[in-house]
């Protein structure tokens, strides 16, 4: 009897633990799906669109599953076989080989055929048309406006002027009738009080010059010293407009990724557009704009004359045309300034001259680049002298030197100690940035 | 009276004009003498006028093709970008002789030109992919067998002319910095591997070291 039932029991539990057997056996979509995005399969593959391999959708009309399953997880062993499709293919693809996937199950790989096979299609969209004619350009309406005031203003000057002079000629002939209306007073007097109006005009004149021509000629001094020829607060609009906040803020690209050269040259390097494909290549935000590639990473596309469907091997067009980036910090032509000697040497951050960068959305001048500017920095940045084997003797020479025989406290820092400066190396000579 | 009256009108005038005159947004506001502002010798990134011989006014030339630049001789690279240059190079190429990388260089451009993508210490986590994930590879980190059994040279090759979504670094890394990046990611690699048994972990960093 309990034998029987222990023979009951023992079906019941083979049966519950193969029917999910049975039930793998069957390609699932959802195992499919979760394998897909595990396999990292999307690195190379979209469904509806070549990436470094072909579009997926429909691979399981193109080719047999037997096909399929032999290449996707070891196409090297496939091809060694001598079958002549899958050499076909990796020739096709100028012989960049795809992964091997062995640790994939043949079940499991029918698992993902059968995901490609009942992945929806995309949604196409309607195209948005609203929200890109509505901006206005208001700047126009605002220039008409003053034109139009000027010109009232004219005819308004114009219009009095020619009434004064059919006053006065008619008062020449008839002086009696116009008596009183040629000797009132100008208009401007008349608003003026009282007081003020008798007053001697040349007193007056000086009065007037004292109140706003003073303050005036100030503000021109320093307008003329601080704004002729300084460019802080310039940040024109670029060809394509690269968010520094994005790539240097949020996702942490550090600046010499770009700027390669900061470290070994006079100029820090404006980026080839290699540089920029190695990301997005990949990257074409096609999810935010309706399936087609993100209008400023397709002036990337552009320039290269790259087009990301075309075959492989074929992608790069020959017209490209580099891209005109607008120069924001531009030094006169007798001011010598080199990036490798302030970062490498001098181990200055990006952003004691260029602000914060990172939060920039659209670059912006954030220093003046004024010589006194410069001179600031090299009169009070202490010189790390400590860690300068090279120049180890002739530093400690500067500082014993100073220590007994100078008494001038701009040698000495905060901490009653000798502290080397750029100016004490000769960092104020004329000769050192002008010649 | 009436010329000074004029002469203080014209100044307020000017003086508002001026002031319109600040660089802001797409204006660099006034310039005394453009001449010196804008070299009339082609410097870096001078932007030039354009002329039938410059169409893009550009300021440097591209160079004839195979031309190498004094001193740069290991810049010349003899295996094609494509299949079967790859597995020639993973089959050829070795590091060069006498490589060492005592400064940490390796690991500062690491830093710089891998980590934003692979992550700090290799395991595929950095801020790009976490982003934009469908641009990682197929293995999952250094610790992945494919990684540590690599041969250098497919790595050098990869790193100069890209695979995949990874693109060209060539550009930006020196051939003997490309080198030291290898080295690195070899270092970081072996170390993955050696994590769960945590004293193995020094063992393997010491021999890389004494390997190289």
């Amino acid at each position: 009897m309990i034998i029987k039932h222990l023979k009951g029991w023992a079906l019941a539990a083979i049966l519950a633990v193969s029917a999910p057997v049975l039930a793998q056996d069957a390609p699932s979509a959802d195992e499919g799906k979760k394998l897909y995005e595990a396999n990292n399969c999307g690195s190379c593959h979209a469904l509806d669109k070549k990436v470094v391999g072909p579009a997926l959708r429909g691979v399981t009309d193109r080719r047999s599953e037997e096909w399929l399953i032999q290449w996707i997880r070891n196409n090297e062993k496939f091809r060694k076989s001598g079958d002549a499709d899958a050499n076909a293919l990796y020739e096709e693809y100028g012989g960049a080989a795809m992964n091997i996937f062995e640790n994939l199950s043949p079940l499991q790989v029918q698992h993902i055929l059968e995901y490609i096979k009942t992945a929806p299609a995309p949604v196409q969209e309607k195209a948005q048309t609203t929200g890109v004619t509505a901006e206005e350009d208001n700047s126009n309406s605002i220039y008409i406006l003053l034109i139009l005031v000027a010109v009232f203003a004219v005819v308004l000057l114009v219009l009095s002027k020619v009434k004064n002079t059919l006053l006065r000629v008619a008062a020449e002939q008839d002086p009696e009738t116009y008596a009183e209306q040629m000797n009132k007073l100008p208009l401007w007097k008349r608003l003026l009080p009282k007081k003020l109006a008798n007053m001697n005009t040349t007193v007056l004149s000086l009065f007037i010059t004292l109140i706003i021509g003073l303050p005036m000629a100030g503000y021109g001094y320093k307008f003329s010293i601080s704004e002729v020829g300084v460019q802080k607060g310039y940040a024109p609009e670029q060809p394509i407009a690269f968010s520094h906040k994005l790539h240097a803020g949020d996702l942490q690209l550090n600046c010499r990724y770009c700027h390669s050269t900061v470290e070994e040259s006079k100029s820090a390097s404006i980026p080839a557009l290699n540089t920029c494909m190695n990301c997005h290549k990949g990257v074409q935000l096609t999810e935010k704009y309706n399936g087609n590639v993100s209008p400023e990473i397709q002036k990337i596309y552009d320039a290269l004359d790259y087009d990301p469907e075309a075959k492989p091997g074929e992608e790069f067009g020959d017209n490209p045309k580099p891209i005109r980036w607008v120069r924001i910090h531009n030094l006169p032509d007798h001011a010598y300034f080199n990036h490798s000697q302030h970062v490498k040497v001098g181990k200055l951050e990006c952003q004691t001259c260029h602000g914060p960068i990172e939060r920039m959305e659209k670059v912006q001048q954030w220093n003046t680049l004024q010589m006194g500017w410069c001179i600031d920095c090299h009169r009070n940045a202490g010189i790390d002298a400590a860690n300068n084997n090279y120049y180890a003797a002739l530093h400690a020479k500067a500082a014993s030197d100073l220590e007994n025989n100078g008494n001038n406290s701009q040698y000495f820092g905060p901490d009653g100690k000798v502290r080397i400066t750029p100016a004490m190396n000769g960092g104020l000579e004329c000769a050192k940035c002008h010649y | 009276m009436k010329k000074v009256n004029q002469i203080l009108l014209s100044a307020t005038l000017a003086s508002a004009l001026l002031g319109g005159c600040v660089s802001r947004g797409n204006d660099p506001g006034w310039e005394y003498a453009p001449d010196m502002y804008y070299s009339k010798g082609y410097e870096p990134y001078s932007q030039a006028d354009s002329s039938a011989l410059n169409p893009y006014g550009m300021s440097m030339r591209t160079p004839a093709v195979g031309s190498v630049a004094m001193g740069k001789s290991d810049y010349v690279y003899p295996y094609e970008n494509n299949g079967a240059g790859y597995e020639l190079a993973g089959a050829e190429l070795t590091m060069p002789e006498g490589f060492s990388d005592a400064d940490g260089r390796g690991q500062y451009l690491y830093d710089i030109y891998c980590a934003p993508c692979h992550g700090a210490k290799g395991n595929n986590d950095g801020a790009v992919f976490q982003k934009a994930a469908n641009l990682k590879p197929a293995w999952k980190g250094y610790s992945d067998p494919y990684i540590q059994t690599l041969p250098v040279g497919k790595i050098y090759h990869t790193l100069t002319y890209g695979k995949n979504n990874m693109g060209s670094h060539a550009s930006v890394l020196a051939p003997l910095d490309r080198w030291k990046v290898i080295n690195y990611v070899k270092q970081l690699s072996m170390q993955s591997a050696a994590a769960p048994a945590a004293s193995a972990t020094e063992n393997a960093a010491s021999e890389m070291e004494t390997a190289n």
